[in-house]
């Protein structure tokens, strides 16, 4: 059995979605000045607002550059506009817009981009590359819940920062419920899900779940693997990536996105600047997703992508040995 | 009510200094956007120097009207109006375009009081005026009506003023941008009645004439079609310029967003520039056309 720190109990798979739905109702009823800024995709909790609050909800249609913009403007103005769309519409489609009238002038908009890993819908909405290319955005916080506990969490943490922040939400596959509810998010910190002294598996996102399923995996073959969810991508929490590469030695990061600018390379930077350690990454090469079947038994995608508990845990053992290996070089 | 004549005379000689502001800012910098810059200095004087709510003292007071200089590469106009307003010291006009300047090349809302906008990628302003604007009408929604700003006034004054208002200055040439008519037909939907879009008809782009890089006309049409009320003028003439800025203003509560297209010459003022139609210039290109401007408008 599989002993995991405070605050974890592994429940049965939810929609992290459903959270980001509780948590924008439960930051909206909070702070009124936030603005939900649609964009012909629905948005989260759209029926409270229209409920209780319907001049705070602003639809702006298939437009997203206007869209990013126009709710830069309110942001200007004091409000809190969160914009929500797929994320190759909401991001994407607006870089240039969202890069300077939003981040130059660090203004409060939150972007909630939805798909931006596999799913059903294919290449065109499977935007893979999402964390890569808002990373290298100057101001963005990024964040790329695990579970539905997470994510509501996290809805209500980033109301309460003022800055532009883009969160990565899921449509599919519902990954496993993985806080309690008193789980205490914070924002820009990592989580230690699980202690252990032989690897780390730095996880951001869906991820988490299969980290957790390796983990079982792993702890059959008498391998006690650390796991952290690195649910901030942005700012990466480095102290938390330093002490895994002291305490362990090898990493595995995993995450349902490309490899190329995502949490892979943020960990591979932190590691060669302060305490080189063998690493491998666990993501989507350099290839565009497709369409597939999901089911929480069968996904055929993440079979493809080879992102499944099985290969994180093949990864895990893979990078056990090449640390070995670079122990008996010296 | 017509202005009288001492007003337009008056804003004639603000138009003038703000000129020979200018020449100093092209001067020290050696480069700049002389084209676009001077067909703006009529319409940025008028608005400045008369028409906006806007306080030098309290550039971030919250009540002012809203400038959203969307085609920020002009912003050297603006700058020039600020220093004369007393909202920059005079020595600033020598530091455009150098590190740590509060005159940055391209409007910056962080770097310079009085500018709301941070600019450069063009066709966005717009929409970042709309944003304001629909912020005055939620902002006001949410006031108890004696907690208006205007709770001083007669209740039918306060019919007729938003909190603030909302100016966007386009160009011409950034109207080939999609997002400018997605921001149009935006407006039209939420009533933006407080929103005022100058569009700086200067017929150049920097490739060649505006209409000829990619046809915009019927211009006018356009923004009716899309729900505006629109009027043109003569954007060098400051007489035209302040009655159309209160024609547009006494139509608040129509719930139109209203267009003024300036009708405008690239380079205005310095014959070098004018026939050069310069956008961009840089060395030679400037100070031709600094001395041709100083011999007309004299120096500081």
């Amino acid at each position: 059995m599989v002993k995991f720190n405070e605050h974890v109990k592994i429940g049965d798979r939810a929609m992290a979605a459903e959270g980001i739905n509780n948590g924008m109702i439960k930051a909206a009823e909070k702070n009124d000045r936030i603005i939900a800024v649609l964009e012909d995709m629905g948005f989260p909790g759209v029926s409270w607002f229209k409920e209780n609050a319907p001049e705070r909800v602003i639809e702006c249609g298939i437009a997203e550059a206007n869209g990013a913009v126009v709710a830069a403007g309110l942001a200007a103005e004091g409000f809190v506009p969160f914009i929500h769309s797929f994320a190759f519409a909401a991001v994407s489609r607006a870089c240039n817009q969202i890069r300077q009238s939003i981040l130059q002038d660090r203004f409060n908009v939150k972007i909630l981009g939805r798909e931006g890993a596999w799913g059903e819908p294919g290449i065109s909405h499977n935007h893979i590359e999402i964390i890569g290319i808002t990373r290298v955005m100057p101001n963005m916080v990024i964040v790329d819940p695990a579970d539905i506990v997470e994510a509501e969490k996290a809805m209500v943490a980033i109301a309460d920062y003022i800055g532009p922040v883009f969160v990565k939400i899921e449509a599919s596959p519902p990954p496993l419920r993985i806080f309690t509810e008193d789980y205490p998010f914070d924002l820009g910190r990592a989580y230690t899900v699980k202690d252990g002294r032989d690897a780390t598996i730095i996880a951001t996102g869906y991820m988490l779940t299969e980290a957790i399923l390796a983990a079982e995996i792993l702890e059959k073959e008498g391998i006690d693997v650390r796991i952290i969810n690195m649910s901030t991508l942005k700012p990466l929490d480095n102290e938390v990536v330093i002490r895994a590469a002291e305490e362990t030695g090898a990493i595995v990061t995993a995450e349902n996105a490309s490899i190329i600018g995502g949490l892979g390379e943020a960990v591979a930077t932190v590691l060669a600047e302060n305490i080189p350690a063998p690493l491998i990454r666990v993501g989507i090469e350099d290839e565009f997703s497709q369409s597939g079947r999901i089911t929480p038994e069968k996904d055929e995608l993440r079979d493809h992508f080879g992102l499944g508990a099985e290969d994180v845990a093949l990864s895990v053992k893979e990078c056990i040995a090449k640390r070995e290996r670079l122990k008996g070089r010296k | 009510m017509a202005h009288d004549e001492k007003l337009i005379q008056e804003l004639k000689e603000k138009a003038d200094i703000v000129r020979r502001n200018i020449f100093t800012i092209f001067d020290a910098s050696q480069m700049g956007h002389p084209g676009g810059t001077m067909s703006l200095v009529e319409i940025v004087t008028a608005l400045y120097f008369h028409h906006l709510k806007f306080d030098p003292k309290n550039c971030d007071w919250p009540e002012r009207d809203r400038v959203v200089l969307s085609k920020a590469h002009s912003c050297e106009a603006i700058y020039a109006v600020l220093v004369e307003m007393g909202v920059l010291p005079k020595e600033t006009l020598k530091t455009y375009y150098r590190y740590g300047s509060p005159l940055q090349g391209h409007a910056d809302r962080w770097c310079t009081p009085g500018i709301d906008y941070s600019g450069g990628s063009l066709g966005q302003g717009l929409s970042f005026a709309i944003g304001m604007a629909l912020a005055e009408k939620l902002k006001v929604l949410r006031q108890p009506p004696m907690e208006n700003v205007a709770a001083a006034m007669p209740r039918f004054i306060q019919r007729y003023n938003p909190l603030y208002r909302t100016y966007s200055i386009v160009g011409d040439g950034e109207c080939h941008e999609g997002q400018i008519w997605e921001a149009a037909m935006f407006a039209t939907k939420y009533k933006l009645d407080n929103l005022i879009n100058i569009v700086d008809y200067n017929k150049f782009s920097l490739d060649g004439p505006t209409n000829e890089v990619m046809l915009l006309e019927p211009f006018v049409e356009k923004w009716k079609s899309f729900g505006w009320y629109v009027v043109e003028v003569d954007g060098h003439d400051l007489r035209q310029l302040v009655d159309v800025f209160d024609l547009v203003c006494n139509l608040y509560g129509d719930g139109r967003p209203k267009c003024i297209i300036a009708h405008t010459v690239k380079g205005h003022g310095v014959p070098y520039w004018e026939a050069a139609h310069t956008h961009i210039g840089r060395g030679e290109d400037i100070n031709r056309g600094v001395q041709e401007g100083r011999a007309k408008y004299g120096e500081v």
